[in-house]
Order: C-alpha cells, then sequence, then structure tokens
C-alpha cells in the first residue's frame, strides 16, 4: 500500500478566515487534487483529532461535510500528539485488511477555538490534577533527567529550535518561518519552564492536513511514484507521568516501535539507510532525545550530531525538511503532516524543502510518552 | 463609520462558562484515599514483578496480574527530576492563574517504585538537583485529596 497523495492548509495561529469545516475543506481538497482523484473514488475516513482543543462536542462530525464523507465509514482516533500517526496507521490496517482500496486520513486542529490549556490540565483528577502543569511542565521534568544523564546542552537543543525554524522557511504552509533566529535568539527568549525556553518549544497552530492511502492495485494505477508503506508500528504504554523513571531517556514506546519498524523494513543503520526524517518534536530537547532513541546515533550523542550539522537540509540524514512540529502544531494534524511530508519527498513534490534523490522516509508521532508511532515509507513497494 | 468591536464580532463570538464536575473514586483511589486521610501513604504491591504502585491500580501495567497487597509508603523520598515552572498556567482545580515561579519534581518515594510530581519549596534552580532528598509537607486540614500535601521540604544534605 502507498501514500498517493498528501493536502494541507496554510498553518496559522489563528485561521480567522476559516471554520473548521471550511479548514477541513481546504485540506481535502487539495489532497484530492494532488492525488488526482475524486472524493467519490475514497471510500473511507479516518479522523486525528484531540478532544477539547476545538471547544466544542464531536470536532468529527463536521468532516461529513468539510471532508465529503456524507453516507461512509467515518471513525476518529485520539491519542494525543500520536492522534495524526495513529490515524494513518488505522487507515493502514483498513487498507492492508483488505476492506478497502483508498482510504483518506485526515488530522486537524483549530487551536484558536478551544481551550488547549485546559484540556492539557484535565489530567487524573484523583491523582495530579491538582499541581497539572501543562505540556511545558512536563516535558521540563523530563528534560531535566535527559540532561542530567546524557550532558545535553541548553545551547544544543537552541541548535535543533534554530534548524526547524529555518527549515520552516522552505515551506509555505509552516506557522513559524523565522529565516534569522539565531541560538543567542533561542537562549534569550523567556523561559518557560527551566531549561525550555519560549523558543525551545512548539507553538499552537491552526490547521489540517489530509493524505490518501491506496492499495498497491489502485497506486500502480493512479500514482506515477506512490510513498509505500514499508512498516507501521504504533505502541501504547501506562499512563502516568511518573509510571517510567526515565521517559525521555528510554522512552520505551519509542524504542520499541522503531526496532519493530526497522526490522520490518529490514533498516539496520537508520543514519545511512534513512533519506529523510520528520520526526515529532514537540520541544527541541525531545528532537535530540529522539535521536538517540531512533538510533541516529549512540546514547549521548546527539548534541554531536546537531552540532555537527548531520541533521541539517546538506546532512547525511536531513531531519524535518518541513520545519517539524517545532515551526507547525495543530496537534490531530501534526501526525498526519509528518507523514505527508515523507512521503512528498518520495513524491519528489518538496520543491524548496525537497531532499535529493529520496528512496527511504521515516515519520514519527509522539502522545504523551503514553503513544509512539513509526512509519517508513519507501520508493519501492518491497 | 464601523465599530471595531462589532466587525471583531464578525469574526469571532466568545463564550464564557462554569463547570462542575464529579469523579468516581473507585475502589483503588477509595482505599488510598482513606489511609492517606489518616495519614498513611500506601502503595500498591504487584504479586508477580513486585513493583510498587503509585498511584495505586487494579492491575500491574507490566504483568496485568490483578494487585490486593497494600505497602506503607514513607512521606520521604528521593528527588528524580525537577524543573522551576515560570510559565503561567491555569490552575485546573481553580480555574485561574497559578502563582509563578514554583519548583516541581518528580518524586520517588521510599518503598516504592513509581514518580509522584509535585510542588517543592525551592525556587533557586542551585538548590535542586536529581538525587536531593525531600519530605512531605501536608496542610493542618487533610480533605483526603492528594492536595493535602502542601508540598515537599527540601532536606538537609
Amino acid at each position: 500500500m502507498a501514500v498517493i497523495g498528501t493536502g494541507q492548509t496554510k498553518h496559522e495561529s489563528r485561521r480567522d478566515d476559516v471554520s473548521m469545516q471550511e479548514m477541513l475543506r481546504e485540506a481535502s481538497q487539495a489532497c484530492l487534487i494532488d492525488a488526482g482523484i475524486s472524493v467519490g473514488q475514497v471510500e473511507a475516513l479516518v479522523i486525528g483529532n484531540m478532544e477539547l482543543f476545538e471547544g466544542r462536542a464531536l470536532p468529527e462530525m463536521w468532516c461529513a461535510e468539510g471532508a465529503g464523507f456524507s453516507l461512509k465509514p467515518s471513525l476518529k482516533i485520539a491519542t494525543g500528539g500520536t492522534s495524526g500517526t495513529s490515524a494513518v496507521i488505522a487507515g493502514y490496517y483498513q487498507v492492508a485488511s483488505g476492506v478497502f482500496d483508498v482510504v483518506m486520513v485526515v488530522g486537524f486542529e483549530k487551536h484558536s477555538e478551544g481551550n488547549t490549556g485546559t484540556g492539557m490540565a484535565f489530567t487524573d483528577p484523583m491523582w495530579d490534577r491538582h499541581v497539572a502543569s501543562a505540556a511545558v511542565g512536563n516535558f521540563a521534568l523530563s528534560i531535566s533527567q535527559y540532561m542530567a544523564h546524557r550532558g545535553t546542552t541548553q545551547q544544543q537543543a537552541a541548535m535543533a529550535a534554530v534548524k526547524a525554524r529555518r527549515n520552516a522557511c522552505n515551506n509555505p504552509y509552516a506557522h513559524l518561518q523565522m529565516p534569522d533566529l539565531s541560538v543567542e535568539d533561542v537562549l534569550n527568549s523567556r523561559m518557560l519552564a527551566y531549561p525550555i525556553h519560549l523558543l525551545d518549544m512548539c507553538p499552537t497552530t491552526d490547521g489540517a492536513c489530509a493524505i490518501i492511502l491506496a492499495s498497491e492495485k489502485v497506486a500502480r494505477k493512479v500514482c506515477p511514484k506512490p510513498a509505500w508503506i514499508r512498516a507501521a508500528a504504533t505502541l501504547h504504554d501506562q499512563p502516568y507521568i511518573g509510571d517510567h523513571a526515565e521517559r525521555l531517556v528510554t522512552m520505551r514506546t519509542l524504542k520499541e516501535a522503531s526496532r519493530r519498524a526497522y526490522q520490518a523494513a529490514g533498516i539496520t543503520d537508520p543514519l545511512k539507510q534513512l533519506d529523510v526524517a520528520e520526526i515529532y518534536d514537540p520541544v527541541s530537547y525531545a528532537e535530540l532525545a529522539w535521536y538517540e532513541i531512533l538510533g541516529f546515533c549512540k546514547p549521548g550523542e546527539a548534541g554531536r550530531l546537531i552540532e555537527d550539522g548531520v541533521t541539517a537540509m546538506d546532512g547525511e540524514l536531513p531531519v524535518n525538511p518541513s520545519g517539524g512540529v517545532l515551526s507547525t502544531n495543530p496537534v490531530g494534524a501534526s501526525g498526519v503532516i509528518r507523514v505527508a511530508e515523507a512521503a512528498l519527498q518520495i513524491h519528489g513534490k518538496g520543491n524548496k524543502r525537497q531532499v535529493p534523490d529520496v528512496k527511504t522516509a521515516l515519520a514519527t508521532g509522539y502522545g504523551v510518552y503514553s503513544w509512539a508511532d513509526v512509519v517508513i515509507l519507501s520508493s519501492s513497494p518491497q | 463609520m464601523e465599530n471595531g468591536a462589532e466587525s471583531r464580532e464578525l469574526v469571532r463570538i466568545r463564550i464564557d462558562m462554569d463547570l462542575e464536575w464529579k469523579f468516581a473514586r473507585g475502589w483503588s483511589f477509595g482505599e488510598f484515599f482513606r489511609q492517606f486521610k489518616g495519614g498513611n501513604i500506601v502503595g500498591i504491591k504487584c504479586p508477580q514483578c513486585g513493583r510498587v504502585y503509585l498511584p495505586p491500580r487494579p492491575v500491574c501495567g507490566n504483568c496485568y496480574e490483578e494487585m490486593h497487597e497494600w505497602i506503607n509508603v514513607s512521606d520521604e523520598g528521593t528527588i528524580r527530576a525537577f524543573t522551576v515552572v515560570y510559565n503561567s498556567i491555569t490552575d485546573p482545580v481553580t480555574g485561574r492563574p497559578r502563582k509563578t515561579p514554583y519548583g516541581m519534581a518528580l518524586i520517588q518515594l521510599d518503598r516504592s517504585d513509581t514518580l509522584l510530581n509535585h510542588y517543592v519549596d525551592q525556587i533557586d534552580l542551585s538548590h535542586l538537583a536529581i538525587g536531593r532528598r525531600v519530605k512531605a509537607v501536608f496542610h493542618e486540614e487533610r480533605r483526603g485529596a492528594m492536595s493535602d500535601i502542601a508540598y515537599f521540604r527540601l532536606l538537609e544534605e
């Protein structure tokens, strides 16, 4: 099976020019045009979206009109930051099962209309809600361990933040495009929670992204350069922040999901065998931690990787040519964007953000440590 | 002349609301808070792997064994992760912004295997470190909720 088309909206902090269903339509139409098929050819829809973040009940209900899916199967996936990649994997299961030949996956979030902070604060009311300190507070705790164990510095994390916002300048859809951003700017930006500065953190974004998955039979017929899905792994784990002693350092969901996906796709040396990676980087430090967990380098070497430019656009393994989650974060869409951006690198439609001659691409998702997703795409089906 | 506020209303509408919620404690949290109100912190132990869980729950997340053995856990523990929060965050209990800055830590209470996130009484980063020992400070009035612990106090090194 392959990704045969992708489409996304312009991502901004507030899309006041469109309602939620208009925003969905913007992405789904762009995707259909890119795939060169009509909505009538799409058999089913999978939706990635988080509750509470739009401030209205059943945000997925609007997809029938927004994405053109009245009287069609339409199921929603909500797994935090992984919602988008999990929705892609749910679509993968649907096509792999043989039930459908063509499935659209659409992820969206209109953060400006809901209350993301409140949504994030709704942790277990019995246990830790009274101290809940949002994504920033949770990450800050994990990062203190990561820095202590691996010696990663604030400067090295800031370099990842700079890379993301500069890469985003090549992506016309990206939210934060900052061509002149420097490491000093990141380090001088307001401290949110030690050691996370404002510019180390992802934004909240309004936006949507759609992809179309097709069986091999259909993909060969309609798509000149299908992005074949070679492996897809999604793993869930225990819920509480304190359930695992060193979450960011060892993140066992992502480690195990990548091990399984690499094995399925025959990848033994990810740095050499992958041509591009779109990884879910909600905070600069996490991008570095994921380098180690995804096996791009040995534990403790991620700082050197970013310093040496190994993951820059002209490096051995460009990471996040799109600008990543650090530049654009409509949560339910962010995972779909990772897969879409990985696929369009194989489609050869990256324009200014195109990495030359991409054969194998990685996309990942991260959902509050309780979920991790890994998808591997290839220019060849086997 | 078009009024600015009126024209903005054509783009976005504003709705304010107050909400009230009630949650069932369930049997594991019910027993935990019954003991907690009396001054005991208890974890629950997996009969297979021996892991002592805080918060308590009916089954071990690793072995999927039912757990029934309650273990007295200390009110003292060790900092495993820390931060100082400067960003104004809405307190989900009051709905109002929390006063900043404040110290937070993931604390491993002695005799438990999981970590508890709570406030620490220190915002000077030079005093916060992984490995520092802390002790729970309780409010005088106990309601049988985790907020009965006001914060964790750093113990002398």
